[in-house]
């Protein structure tokens, strides 16, 4: 999801790097307040690894292969804040060493992900471990979250290409959003599968009582949350035709133009795009992205329940995070 | 003369509760080079880590270690810590700016120089570990042997009293080897080593102890200890080739 | 193990390479910005920066099969999106457009990755005020990234060495179980790495 230079115009380019600037500054201030000296080391190490993880290959059909993202996994390791940083700095150094994602995007690419991804993450992976408590269920809990981080990332990415004229919004959002919904089953499956290995040495990493920087973690998801819908409303909902009437009247007034699809010459698959019947190309795939979220949660289950075999809950700590 | 260590009835425990060190008592000289050997697991690495107050973690009041006359407390952990350089066993965790000049100038900048300063002072490091010209090197793309150096430069940058090794010969190549030795040797600084090259121990440390399950066994001229090779086989050591055909008078 | 696309050519001695950081930053931004905001009619200013970066290219010494390997290894990315963009009002033009645009930035990005070092970067952001957590935690990710890129493959080798039947959800298995283990050596080196840093007297 690496956006190069040339494909945002300069007020999205712009608008990103504000909202990054937001959430990156809101991150390093939670961090120089809680965070302990003996983890900076870790965090910094961390970010590395991520870097590596982002680099392996994972085989998927013919020839073909899957990369991790890592949001998730961050999160889920260090907190929402730690991840924060994390993503932010592995994203920097593919860009100004590798030329992997834009300079200029650097802001769009950092908001994406590696502040929606973090954060949208932690928010459903808290509210599934507030209903599945043990060890099982933080694993389906992170996987689900992941898949849905992804998704909801790439939903920001499509709206800024479209912001930007750079493609229309009822291609690019079916299309991003689409494929996303493929590779974020590769994450949350890889995510599982990687904590589930984590687990089973030191287990003790994955309570959330072994870091300190876990402290305090949800007073920033405020004003992240504030940002992210900020950047919701910016790049995504114009472009949602179909929104509610009240809505509509919100972005109007807020100075947006609620932009109608656009009538093409030539007719595309993608532009015929029905889920089910449901007209708007943006509700169809917000269903099939409802669909998605169930069916990858039916997977996740069957899956934890082949990494954690039946027995005695010897883990059901109370303070699992 | 105020000893450049002195360590009292020192005693640790591993936080599972193993004894690690189990009453270690020694001193040394300033000007003295002296070499700490044994089995693994027999505390070396351990006792290094007490000399500038890494452990016990957290300090409390009565530390068993006193670094030129001053007992080791919280009040006065920075300057312990310039004083004790202490080179840990694998270079890439010590090594850890972006840049060599970075990394030896790493000490320097705590101590508010100037700029031009820190220049002078990783220059002069650098040079003392043979290293000219290196400053702008990756950390990544340098051997063992350089790698080693480097921690040594950085280590000796804030000129401390007592230079405190940790396997410094591990993993080098003879060449390696030989390099560090002939650096140690032109260093008047007061040295302890934790080894087990035995053969650099015979060139460089007058004086030897032996460290076996966390208690000192022996404590006196290397000669006569490591050249005693009952001594050394009953403590999972070995007489160093050196020592073979030599005759202890 | 050596990684090609590591800053193999951020050092050499050209005269690029010579100017202060802060010059080639702010240029590669600029450029940047320049192509990014100029309409495609002013077809004349694009053949212009491509000349400028081209005359740069050449300057800069940096092996002409590099440049294009790196080239070769993200264009399929930004291509991926360009074709997207096919599909709208004026497409062609738009895609026209994209493509050349982003392959213009591109080439700067290149050339500034490598003809300045990292930490140079870093000295330049620690100076413009960025919060030296930031700076640290950066320096220390670059610092380890290939230490654990080492470490990983290490770790693959020792694995690989007894894996007799390559099934895909063996390969899956293998490497999260790889990456958990990395994970966990990772928290103990930080561990080591906090104590050198306190060593030499960091707080």
């Amino acid at each position: 999801m690496h956006i190069p230079d040339g494909f945002l115009d300069a007020k999205t380019a712009i608008a990103t790097a504000v909202f990054s600037v937001a959430g990156l500054g809101t991150a390093l201030r939670h961090a120089k307040q809680h965070l302990q000296s003996r983890e900076i080391p870790l965090v910094g190490l961390t970010a590395a690894f991520i870097f590596v993880a982002q680099m392996l290959n994972f085989p998927v059909a013919g020839g073909t292969s899957g990369h991790l993202i890592g949001a998730t996994l961050a999160m889920v390791l260090l907190g929402p804040n730690a991840a924060i940083i994390v993503m932010s700095s592995v994203i920097i150094i593919q860009a100004a060493i590798f030329a992997d994602g834009g300079l200029l995007a650097l802001g769009a690419n950092i908001f994406n992900m590696a502040i929606v991804a973090p954060v949208s993450s932690y928010v459903i992976y808290k509210t599934l471990r507030g209903l599945l408590q043990n060890t099982k269920g933080q694993l389906i809990s992170a996987s689900v979250a992941s898949w849905c981080a992804t998704m909801i990332a790439s939903v920001f990415c499509a709206g800024e290409l479209a912001w930007s004229g750079t493609v229309a919004w009822n291609i690019v959002f079916p299309a991003m959003v689409g494929i996303h919904a493929v590779i974020g089953v590769g994450e949350g499956v890889i995510t599982m599968l990687v904590l589930s290995a984590i687990a089973k040495t030191r287990p003790e990493l994955l309570t959330g009582t072994s870091f300190q920087i876990h402290r305090n973690e949800n007073k920033p998801v405020l004003i992240y949350g504030a940002v992210i819908v900020i950047g919701l409303l910016l790049f995504v909902a114009p472009f949602a035709s179909q929104l509610p009437d009240g809505l509509d009247r919100v972005a109007q007034s807020l100075g947006f133009e609620t932009k109608k699809i656009e009538n093409m010459g030539f007719s595309t698959p993608l532009h015929n795009y029905r889920f089910f019947g449901i007209e708007s190309p943006t509700l169809s795939t917000i269903a099939a992205g409802i669909t998605g979220a169930g069916v990858v949660f039916v997977i996740s289950f069957l899956l934890a329940g082949i990494l954690i075999p039946r027995k005695k809950n010897i883990n059901n700590s109370p303070h699992s995070m | 003369m105020i000893p450049a260590v002195q360590v009292a009835n020192l005693r640790y425990n591993y936080p599972d509760g193993k004894e690690a060190l189990r009453g270690i008592s020694f001193s040394i000289s300033p000007g003295e080079c002296i070499g700490v050997v044994g089995p693994n697991g027999s505390g070396k690495s351990t006792l290094l880590l007490h000399l500038n107050g890494i452990l016990p973690d957290p300090l409390d009041g009565s530390s068993a270690v006193a670094i030129n006359g001053k007992t080791i407390t919280k009040k006065n952990i920075s300057d312990i810590r310039r004083e004790v350089g202490l080179l840990f066993q694998d270079p890439d965790d010590q090594l850890f700016c972006p840049t060599v000049f970075e990394d030896v100038a790493f000490g320097p900048r705590q101590l508010d120089l100037t700029e031009e300063e820190i220049r002078v002072c990783v220059q002069r490091s650098l040079i003392q570990t043979e290293l000219f010209g290196f400053e702008n090197r990756f950390p990544y793309h340098l051997s063992s042997g350089e790698k080693r150096r480097v921690c040594l430069a950085g280590v000796l940058a804030c000129e401390p009293h007592l230079l405190a090794l940790d396997e410094p010969t591990s993993n080098l190549d003879p060449r390696g080897k030989r390099n560090l030795h002939n650096i140690l040797k032109s260093l008047p600084v007061t040295k302890i080593i934790a080894t087990h090259d035995l053969e650099m121990v015979v060139e460089l440390c007058n004086r030897t102890i032996i460290l076996d399950e966390g208690i000192i066994i022996a404590d006196g001229p290397t000669t006569e200890l490591l050249g005693n090779e009952e001594l050394m086989l009953q403590h999972g050591l070995e007489k160093p080739h050196m020592l073979r055909h030599r005759h202890p008078h | 193990m050596h990684h090609d696309f590591f800053d193999r050519f951020s050092r050499l001695n050209s005269p690029i390479h010579n100017l202060p950081s802060y010059v080639k930053l702010l240029f590669s931004l600029g450029i940047i910005f320049s192509i990014v905001i100029m309409p495609m009619q002013y077809r004349w200013v694009f053949f212009t920066f491509f000349a400028v970066l081209i005359l740069i290219s050449l300057m800069s010494k940096i092996p002409w099969r590099f440049i294009g390997g790196r080239f070769l290894f993200l264009e399929p990315f930004a291509l991926g999106i360009a074709i997207m963009s096919l599909f709208q009002h004026n497409g062609f033009a738009i895609f026209l457009t994209i493509l050349v645009k982003s392959t213009l930035c591109l080439l700067t990005i290149i050339l500034l990755s490598n003809t300045t070092p990292f930490s140079e970067i870093l000295s330049l952001l620690r100076r413009i005020g960025i919060p030296t957590l930031l700076i640290t935690v950066l320096a220390l990710t670059y610092r380890y990234l290939f230490v654990l890129v080492d470490e990983a493959a290490r770790l693959r080798r020792a694995r690989e060495s007894r894996m007799f039947v390559i099934r895909r959800s063996r390969v899956w298995l293998s490497l999260t179980s790889l990456m958990g283990q990395l994970f966990i050596r990772s928290t103990e080196r930080s561990e080591r790495i906090y104590t050198a840093m306190i060593s030499r007297g960091w707080q």
